[in-house]
């Protein structure tokens, strides 16, 4: 298993050649002409019952390895492997509680702990100090609820949406946590994701997010994580996938001759397009190496617009085998070891490209349209 | 990143720590994909845990942290401690600097390393803004498009200042490497933002002819192609009426070799209302030998067909464009 460090919510930046991840054409066998449900579903049940401890520095994103793991498992059409009771309980277990309604404008947020290694036991007086959520967490724990579905209907919502208000910046972006933390387009996308999940949106005032996102536009077409930084693949799908939520763009745009649009469709679709590299994969920046997770991230920002038609699925496809894992999961390069959050954005690529015995993909929330849809 | 367990001592077994009782995590009944930990690592979050809960702000608290933070540096409630108990020892954060400059080669793209970085220098304030500067180079130097890097590089810039450099900066990268997609976009940041030069209008002119020249050097780069299309963004008329773009596009078809930005940024001209003289026909029907399938009289058409050739891993795109293209006159 991968044994660098990442952060699952990083991934989409780290994309360095780092020496222990260049791919090496000796250690490459040749590559498995197909894709190997099996073998990923093994992988996959193999995480959901024990993380090997290379996974020990990424703990406190632990809802969302359970998220590629079990959201992995449904694409996979493997959900059976899980006993959804178990999980529905557990993942409620991290939500952070309000004591009371006055304390919803505390400043904390009042969503979901993304591990148990913050969220400390109350004291004699039942006070929680370190009672608070984390905005990926959540996006990740209302994710996975819907994967084995439960009914979102049931939870304190209320106490979701009115604290989250709190994350949401001047500019209009997001913080993930009120103690402190970057402001960037990921967070936008958990806001309106959870949002969206909820039905609700008092989570966030969906304008200030927009101008936020379109400031994120940058003079190639795509999009940078935050204003003026370089288009990128990862922001540039959180941009066009909270716009979709929140409902500024319509479903399937290049279809329907939309001449105007509040982001530049045709510079972005252009960038897009040019993203597909020599080899078939995609690349995350131009003029970078092709990487298996912005098949994901660049492929449906396509499908969105409704432009995934225009790739070439042969050469991704190809592309995408060659970083298929004789252990089973996906890396980031070919011949490099296999993680987590590859093997789920590999999954999800192959979804898009409609692979036989994989469940179709809801684009802009990354997970299963059955889920999404709440039919499980 | 794991401590060797050969040179660590456990926590348990040092004097200083003798009076702390850990507190385990609780991973409570039925706990779904549950992590492998290493002994160390577990007994490190331990310790962690029982400061964290009881608020304890010491020396030792902060050596604690780090760690805590060597083993596990995404952990975000560690790093926010961490500020607490700075704080509250009113600690040398030149120090501070010095500890994450020591980390930052195994830690160079951890989101929680770089916003403490940013949150250190926010309170060391303008007197840090040169070294500073100078460390991200370092940084940088090593992955010259690290994208945390850029952006903490754009912070310090824009909140303390130091532009003055900043250009030549981006020219040195683009010499090593004129392919550095980051250095190129780290340029229109600068021409546009910094206040020594006049913003992008004024700096147009002598940008697209550094864009030119990067062009001329390596067609088959995209990136100075989007710059170009970039220094004039919203103003669609005046790319369409300079020389110099038209010009390179015909140069570089002319050489027959690299051509496809340059037929991209044409068809780009063309659509909006682009009048070609005949040498742009003449260098584009240069570009198609054969007599089977000639080429549209329609120029704009003509280049979406040779692309769907050339650039035929995106030949669905380019039929799509050709059938958007108003139907010629």
């Amino acid at each position: 298993m991968a044994a660098r460090e990442w952060n699952p919510l990083d991934y989409d930046v780290e994309e360095g050649e780092e020496e222990e991840e260049t791919p090496s054409p000796s250690a490459l066998s040749s590559p498995l002409p197909y894709f190997d449900r099996d073998r990923h579903v093994a992988f996959l049940e193999m995480m959901y019952n024990l993380m090997p401890y290379h996974y020990q520095s990424q703990e406190i994103n632990r809802l969302t390895l359970a998220f590629f793991t079990i959201s992995g498992l449904h694409l996979l059409q493997a959900l059976d492997r899980v006993d959804k009771e178990r999980v529905a309980d557990w993942v409620l277990s991290f939500q952070a509680h309000p004591r009371s309604k006055a304390e919803l404008n505390n400043g904390q947020f009042y969503g979901f702990h993304g591990s148990r290694t913050s969220q400390l036991p109350p004291d004699e007086n039942g006070v929680s100090a370190h009672n608070f959520g984390h905005l990926a967490s959540t996006y990740c724990a209302l994710a996975i609820l819907k994967n084995v579905g439960f009914n979102l209907s049931t939870i304190d919502k209320e106490s979701i949406l009115i604290s989250m208000r709190n994350l949401q910046q001047p500019d209009g972006s997001f913080m993930p946590v009120h103690i402190g933390a970057e402001t960037d387009l990921r967070f936008v996308y958990c806001a309106a994701a959870i949002c969206f999940m909820l039905e609700d949106w008092r989570g966030m005032d969906r304008e200030k997010a927009k101008e936020y996102i379109l400031n994120c536009q940058s003079y190639d077409g795509g999009f940078g994580l935050t204003p003026g930084l370089e288009s990128h693949g990862g922001g540039t799908y959180c941009a066009v996938a909270s716009l979709r939520l929140m409902g500024y763009i319509e479903d399937d745009l290049l279809s329907k001759n939309a001449s105007s649009s509040v982001v530049n469709v045709p510079l972005l679709l252009d960038w897009c397009m040019q993203r597909q590299a020599a080899d078939g994969g995609f690349q995350g920046r131009a003029n970078k190496p092709s990487d298996t997770c912005y098949a994901f991230w660049i492929g449906a920002v396509l499908r969105i617009l409704g432009g995934y038609k225009f790739i070439d699925k042969v050469a991704l496809h190809r592309f995408l085998l060659t970083c298929q894992s004789e252990f089973g999961g996906f890396s980031k390069y070919p011949g490099t070891l296999p993680d987590i959050y590859h093997s789920y954005y590999g999954y999800t690529a192959f979804s898009l490209l409609e692979e036989p015995g994989l469940n179709p993909l809801c684009a802009e929330l990354g997970m299963t349209d059955l889920a999404a849809l709440g039919i499980i | 990143m794991d401590s060797d367990e050969g040179d660590r001592e456990p926590l348990s077994r040092r004097a200083e720590w003798s009076d702390v009782i850990p507190l385990p995590q609780d991973d409570g009944p039925n706990p779904v994909v549950p992590i492998a930990y290493k002994e160390d690592f577990r007994e490190t979050m331990d310790y962690f845990r029982a400061i964290y809960q009881a608020d304890e702000r010491s020396p030792r608290a902060l050596c604690l942290t780090r760690e805590a933070i060597l083993a596990n540096p995404g952990n975000y409630t560690v790093w926010h401690f961490r500020r607490l108990v700075l704080q509250a020892l009113n600690a040398d954060l030149y120090e501070e600097l010095d500890f994450l400059q020591q980390i930052a080669n195994s830690n160079a793209k951890n989101y929680q390393l770089w916003h403490h970085r940013r949150w250190v220098i926010e309170r060391l304030g303008a007197d840090a803004r040169a070294k500073e500067l100078e460390l991200n180079k370092e940084i940088l130097s090593r992955d010259t498009k690290n994208y945390h890097a850029w952006s903490h590089r754009r912070w310090v810039l824009q909140a303390l200042g130091g532009w003055e450099d900043e250009l030549d900066y981006c020219h040195c990268l683009l010499e090593q490497d004129v392919f550095n997609n980051s250095a190129w976009n780290q340029r229109y940041f600068v021409i546009t933002r910094s206040p020594f030069l006049g913003g992008l209008k004024a700096m147009r002119e002598s940008e697209v002819r550094y864009t030119v020249k990067a062009i001329l050097a390596q067609p088959i780069n995209e990136s100075p192609w989007r710059y170009l299309r970039g220094l004039y963004k919203d103003d669609i008329e005046a790319l369409v009426n300079d020389p110099q773009v038209f010009s390179v596009c015909l140069k570089v078809m002319n050489t027959k070799s690299n051509y496809i930005f340059a037929l991209i940024m044409l068809l780009d001209l063309l659509c909006n209302d682009f009048q070609p003289s005949q040498e742009f026909r003449d260098a584009v029907d240069a570009l198609w030998t054969s007599d089977t399938h000639p080429l549209d009289s329609d120029l704009a058409k003509a280049i979406c067909y040779i692309l769907e050739h050339v650039d035929s891993l995106r030949a669905g795109y380019w039929m799509w464009r050709k059938s958007k293209l108003p139907q010629a006159a």
